[in-house]
Order: C-alpha cells, then structure tokens, then sequence
C-alpha cells in the first residue's frame, strides 16, 4: 500500500482514475438502483410494504450522494455526474438497471437481496480505505444497509413459502443471477478522467488511444489495471474476486435453503476455491465496461428529461454538504 | 348517544371510538376522512413519476420523501376511517381502485410536466394546509389526531413546492414562460379545490352541526386567495383573468363562479372524468398486478405462520 492518500490535489493521474473509478461504481450502483426502486413507489403490495421501499429508495439516492460527493473535491459535480454524462459512460452493474415487469415483486425483494449482501461486504472492504472521505462515510452507509438486508431476507423467506411465490422467485433468480455476477467486474475506467487539468486528461486519452490492441482489449487491460490501482493504493482492501467469492459462499447456500436453484456452474466449485465467478456465467452487457442493456438508456432519458427540457445548465441543491 | 345530543356535544376532539354515537354521524365522518385518504393516495399517484422526473439528485430525495409522506398519511387516515366502524381499509381501497371512492378534483387532472409540480405541491397543497389546519379541531378526535402529524409533514412539502416555484421562476425565460401556463392551466382547479359556494354545498350544514367540518367552502377559499394571491404575484405569476376575483372591501375576495367550469367538476366529483377515470384504472392495474403477492401472504398467515416484519 502506498502513503494514506490525503489531498486530493496531489493525486497522481493514476491515482485520480483508481479513486474516480472506484467511486462512480459505487455511486452510480446506488443512484440507478435507487430509480428502479422508486418505480414502486404507490405500486407495492400494500401501504406498509410501499413505505419500506420508499425508505430503501431514499437510502440509496442518499448513498449516492455521499459517493458522488467524494468526487467534489475532484471538482467533479452533480451535473457532470448525472445530467451531463453520457449514458454509456456509467459503471453500475447491469443489476440495477433492469426494467421490473409490473407486479413483479419476487424481482423486487430478490434483487434487494443480491445487491444488498454484496453491497455489505464491500462495504466492509471499504471501512480501512486509505482514502479517509471513504472509510468516513461507510459507517452511516452501512447500517443503513444492514435493514435492507433484513428486509430483502424476510420477504424471501416469506414468499418462498407459496408455490406460486417460489415459481416468481426461481424466474427471476435465472434472470438476475447472471447480472448480479456482474457486480464483481471491473470497471473501464471513465473516458474523461477527472483530473483537473486539460493537459492530464489528454495524457490519459493518449495512453488509451496508442494502446495497439483492439479497443476491447485495451479498454479490459485498463480496467484491469486501474482494479489493481484501486486495491494497490488501498482505497478498498479487498479484490473483487475475493468478494466475488464470499459473496457466492454467502448467497448460494441461503437461496439454495429457500428451495430455489441457483443457475451457478458447479464446475466452478473446485478445490480452495468454493464458488468462483466465470466469463461464461456472465450476461453479454456487463455495466462496469460501459455496455449496457436498452433499458438502461430509456431510463437515463427519462431521469434526464426535465433537465433537457427545461435547458438546465445546473443540478439544484437544497441540502448541506455532508462533510460539513 | 342521540343526534341531539351529538350537536349539543360537538367541539373540537368531541368524540372517540369509547363513545356510542349515531349512524348518522358515523357515515359523515367515514365519508369525509375515506375521501381525504384517497386523496393522498391519487395525490402520491400523481406525483410519483416526478420523482424521476425531479432535475437534481436531492430534488429527487424530497420528492420521494413526498410521496412517501403522502402514503403514511393515507395510511393514518384509513386507520382514523376504521375507527368509525363502518367501513374497513380493505373496503375503502378496494372502492378507490373499482371507481366507487371519491378524491379530490385536482387529482384528477393529469400532470405532464415539472414546471406543473409547484402547482400541486405549492398551490394544492397550500389550500389542503389551510382546510387541514382547521381539521385539527374536528370533532372525531383520531381524525384530528391524524391531522396533527399530517399538518406538520404538509408544512415541508408545501416549502419544497414554493423552493421549486421559486426556481422556475427566476430560471430561464423558457422556465418561467412554462410555469406561467401551466399555472393558468391550473389555477381554475385550485380554486375549485374548495368546492362550491356554500350555498351549493350538500354536505356541510350537517358535517359542520357535529363539529366535523370547522370552516365553510367559502371561508376557506378567502384565507386562501388571500395569502396565495400575494404569494403568486410575488414570484412573477400573473393571476389569469379568468375566473373573475374581486375584491370586496373588507379585503376578502369574491370569485366570480359562472366563469368556473362546474359541469367538469361534478363530472369529476362523480369520477365520471376521462383523464380521471385513467388514473384510477392505472392505479387499480398496478394493484391488481401486486394481487397475488397479498395472497401469498394471507395464505401464510392461514397455515399458522405469524407474518414476519410486518412490511
């Protein structure tokens, strides 16, 4: 590990690009997932149910907040993160950004379930970051976390029980298994990095651009390398693969327990290694790369739109700033 | 207790579900808190697309935050109704979802773009605030318990609607040429938000004998043109010419009613409005679409299994 990392201003560009593309994943995860919660919002099962879910939608866009508010000190604010960045340039996983079929519940509290233990043990890989406005923040996040969890179980365990509740559960853990996995990839890091000045950024722009391989392949050695940064220079202390890990040996046995059939290779169930995360298991657009599915792209239009419509050039804030 | 004795009785947190009272007043007070439930519900209905819609991230939180409010006070008010013993919250819900239950008239209307937020979250939630406030004196004491935390939510929100007025409005020529049409577009509603003149009024002369109903149509409808008018102008909002307001000179205003489209609102009243009548088939969608997840529960609850975290 290097030198604790205290001022932003004297960030290599290397460093900047591991702490931006840190952040952007676990903001951009909590932002988008956040929007697809509050589409329940007056549609959940019952008035009780529709308050929970609101709780946890705000929870998540407060989270996010916090997140991108790290990158301030970048100089790097709402609007560049939100309004004006271009869609393909998000990192959350494609996990969040799926569309619900309406009524679908099981997807709901399943999704809240792969996310949220996921999120626990990142979290928990983030308390020590080298990076204090990091490990400062993982404290409020984290409990917070900890009911979603609760929560997401609950419900589980509740709607396993029926038949046509474990039938819901079962269609969607085929189709979101594949997409959680992609929680664990790492992150192209963003095109335009956010270092301050022109002359940085179009130093990495020409690092990207020599690189003599195909952009695929340059843009998964960047992303492989800037993993290796993010983990280096000890913003998070974990790897993804070990969290990967932990988080198959957690979730596997416990959906396992509900009866239901995780679609998991268990060729893959090798020795030392209980549950590994193969390229195979992993859906075609993986969110960390910048691929994304089409749903992903009406959502940011319609999340954009007032915004575009009303020709904004400005994100209003009404809060304080939480370092304050 | 007797009708008489109810009237003689009746002021402020009068009665609870300890006393014997009336059918009669029983189904006022049923019908008027049913009617204030829905309302928030088709209210949260209404506002909850703006949530993603909101252009800014906390924006957004207090949006959600807003319609969330607006369940929990459904919730409170669907329990203050049950008290009454006439109707449960299941009967009530299932009645707003087939067509039967009555909301308010601007939750009917349906809302398209942000620059219309303000208009209910200032201006229709500023003109519930002012009848709420007076509700706090009812006479069916849950409901004015209800009223307390509801008046004291609303206050918030009533704020972020004026901090988004406020915004659009010292925005963009674009931004403020929108909000101005769209509070042209509503300001006839908002008005009618407080129903008709007194005279037209069907049930107040008996919900305002048992002391449910503190203030009439008309009152209500001065207090509020008389702090709104001002509020308005003051963000560079031009009232519209229609429906005609004067001033009387003892500063309380008079609306000129023939200018008001009332064919519309006892359509309204009736749910017998085409835009209307989608929001609750949508919503009633939605619910029916959830239908099987309360199944599933009630049926664990039948096989003897306690319903664990109870949301």
């Amino acid at each position: 590990m290097s030198s604790p990392l205290e001022n932003p201003t004297d960030f290599s560009a290397r460093e900047r690009r591991a702490l931006e593309t840190l952040v952007k994943r676990l903001g951009d995860d909590e932002f988008v997932l956040a929007e697809r919660y509050t589409e329940w919002q007056v549609r959940a099962p019952s008035l009780e149910s529709d308050l929970a879910l609101a709780n946890n939608a705000q929870d998540e866009l407060g989270h996010a907040r916090l997140w991108y508010d790290v990158l301030a000190d970048l100089d790097v604010d709402e609007r560049d993160l939100v309004y004006e960045r271009d869609p393909a340039d998000f990192r959350h996983s494609t996990l969040v950004e799926l569309p619900f079929a309406e009524g679908d519940w099981a997807d709901a509290v399943l999704r809240s379930y792969l996310y949220d233990a996921a999120e626990d043990l990142r979290l928990e890989a983030l308390e020590d970051s080298a990076y204090p406005p990091i490990a400062d923040r993982v404290g409020k996040i984290r409990s917070e976390e900890e009911y979603h969890l609760e929560h997401a179980r609950n419900w589980l365990e509740r709607l396993a029980e029926g038949e046509e509740g474990r039938d819901r559960l079962q269609d969607a853990l085929d189709r979101l298994f594949p997409h959680a996995l992609t929680l664990f990839e790492s992150a192209t890091p963003p095109v335009e990095t956010a270092i301050p000045t022109r002359e940085a950024s179009g130093s990495n722009e020409i690092e990207r651009n020599t690189d003599e391989t195909s952009g695929d392949r340059s843009d998964a050695d960047a992303a492989a390398a800037v993993e290796g940064d993010i983990v280096d220079f000890g913003l998070r202390t974990a790897t993804l693969e070990e969290l990967g890990e932990e988080w198959l040996s957690i979730v596997v046995p416990f959906l396992e327990s509900l009866d239901l059939d995780v679609p998991i290779d268990e060729s893959t169930i090798g020795e030392g290694v209980e549950y590994a995360v193969t390229v195979e298991s992993l859906p075609t657009q993986l969110g960390r790369d910048g691929t994304h599915t089409d749903a992903w792209f009406d959502l940011y239009d319609d999340l954009t739109h007032t915004y575009r419509e009303l020709e904004r050039s400005d994100a209003a804030k009404i809060r304080e700033d939480p370092d304050r | 207790m007797d009708l008489e004795t109810v009237k003689d009785r009746a002021g402020p947190r009068a009665f609870s579900p300890a006393d014997d009272l009336p059918q009669e007043y029983r189904e006022a007070a049923t019908r008027m808190i049913e009617f204030h439930a829905n309302s928030e519900i088709m209210g949260a209905y209404l506002e909850r697309p703006f949530i993603r819609q909101a252009p800014s991230i906390d924006r957004k939180l207090a949006f959600s935050a807003k319609v969330q409010d607006e369940i929990g006070h459904g919730q409170l008010l669907y329990r203050a109704a049950e008290s009454l013993g006439v109707k449960s919250r299941e009967q009530m819900l299932a009645d707003l979802a087939n067509g039967d239950g009555k909301f308010l008239n601007c939750f009917h209307y349906p809302m398209e773009s942000w620059v219309e937020t303000p208009m209910i979250a200032f201006f229709v939630d500023g003109a519930a605030m002012r009848r709420q406030a007076t509700l706090r004196r009812t006479s069916w004491e849950p409901y004015a318990h209800a009223m307390d935390k509801v008046c004291f939510e609303e206050g918030f929100h009533v704020k972020h609607g004026e901090d988004i007025l406020q915004e659009l409005m010292t925005g963009s020529r674009k931004e403020r040429q929108l909000t101005q049409e769209a509070f042209e577009k509503w300001w006839p509603r908002i008005i009618q938000f407080f129903g008709p003149t007194d005279d037209d009024s069907t049930h107040h002369d008996f919900a305002a004998s048992v002391g449910l109903k503190q203030k009439s149509n008309d009152e209500l409808r001065n207090a509020f043109l008389d702090q709104y008018i001002p509020k308005a102008r003051n963000y560079g909002l031009e009232i519209p010419d229609e429906p005609r307001i004067r001033e009387r000179d003892d500063g309380t205003y008079e609306v000129e009613e023939g200018d008001l489209d009332w064919d519309e609102f006892f359509a309204i009243a009736k749910n017998e409005y085409e835009p209307g009548r989608d929001q609750i088939g949508g919503r009633r969608a939605a619910q029916e679409a959830v239908q099987w997840v309360r199944e599933t529960i009630d049926e664990t609850i039948a096989r003897g299994h306690a319903p664990r975290a109870a949301d």
